[in-house]
């Protein structure tokens, strides 16, 4: 009886939607123990009925507001971790690259990986392929003294994203402006 | 004959029945004893009453009536004011949970502009490069 007990409260955690989340992409213990090191940590976790509850909030009239509404509208997830150190050195590669080698599967396709041996700044984005259509992006930003790791699950478009860089007060990206000094440290 | 003697034993009997005869010794204190026992007994009933009789008094109707009906507007009060703090507290985790999301787009964004940045530098330099050669 025990036995059947068991096994019935195993298919129940299976079938609870917690195993179903949209989130595919999971973190290494060790990077989530890097927030008792960190200065600064973000974390959020964002689920399809959160997303959607808080985007309840979001003001149509504000037209930043307005704009997140309309790119978050069908989004199944938002998973980011976010640590700021004081020093360098305060995270391992190692870490990195497991979560990287989560990404290698046939859906998976990186668009951008940036290793940057001047500043040591290593940025990978990939994004989730399904039935052509975009269903998913990953960053992996591993900077000098912050590492970030985001997760977007679900259909979105990339420069409404990227566009709202300016509309938070980071200033849009003009190639003209950009920094031409840093020479010969890319791969 | 006969009947004269009949006559004279019927009311001779009679006589003896209906003879003036003493109440035994204490019968008037058992009568007044037991007398006084019914009257207690029917005491809780006459009070019941009396306090019933209380709502028969018009003042005494309209005060259980206001009493009622502040209750009821107190009650209506109290219930309002406890939806209108959890619509608040509602509220204000609405609020939390925008802010939170709206964070998650900014860090999401930011780091984008980022990986723009490093392929644009990566793209003027390699163009800076190829001028320099020509």
């Amino acid at each position: 009886m025990r036995m059947k007990l068991r096994w019935l409260g195993l298919v129940l955690l299976l079938a609870s939607p917690r195993l179903g989340r949209a989130q595919d992409i999971k973190l290494p213990a060790d990077v989530e123990k890097l927030s008792a090191k960190a200065k600064e940590t973000v974390e959020v976790t964002m689920d399809g009925p959160m997303l959607r509850w808080a985007s309840k909030f979001l003001s149509a009239e504000d037209p930043e507001e307005a704009k997140c509404a309309k790119l978050v509208a069908n989004l199944k997830g938002i998973y980011v971790r976010s640590f700021e150190f004081d020093k360098e050195g305060e995270y391992s590669s190692v870490d990195i690259d497991a979560l990287r080698a989560q990404l290698h599967s046939p859906v998976w396709s990186r668009v951008v990986g940036v290793r940057s041996e001047h500043d040591g700044d290593n940025v990978d984005v990939f994004f989730k392929l399904e039935d052509d259509k975009m269903s998913g992006i990953v960053i992996i930003a591993a900077e000098a003294k912050e590492l970030t790791f985001v997760n977007i699950v679900g259909p979105l478009e990339v420069d409404q994203l990227a566009d709202l860089g300016g509309e938070f007060g980071i200033p849009k990206l003009n190639p003209k402006t950009l920094s031409k000094e840093p020479k010969g440290d890319r791969r | 004959m006969s009947v004269d003697n009949d006559t004279k034993r019927t009311e001779d009997a009679l006589k003896h029945a209906l003879r003036r005869q003493d109440a035994p010794d204490g019968f008037a204190d058992r009568v007044l004893a037991r007398v006084a026992a019914h009257n207690s007994t029917e005491a809780p009933r006459g009070y019941h009453d009396s306090w019933w009789q209380l709502f028969t008094r018009p003042a005494v109707r309209w005060a259980t009536a206001a009493a009622l009906a502040a209750a009821l507007v107190a009650g209506g009060l109290h219930y309002r004011q406890v939806q209108f703090e959890k619509a608040q507290a509602e509220r204000a985790q609405g609020e939390a949970a925008k802010q939170r999301l709206m964070l998650a787009l900014r860090i999401a964004s930011s780091k984008l502009q980022l990986a723009r940045s490093k392929v644009n530098e990566i793209n003027a330099d390699q163009t800076e490069n190829h001028e320099e050669k020509e």
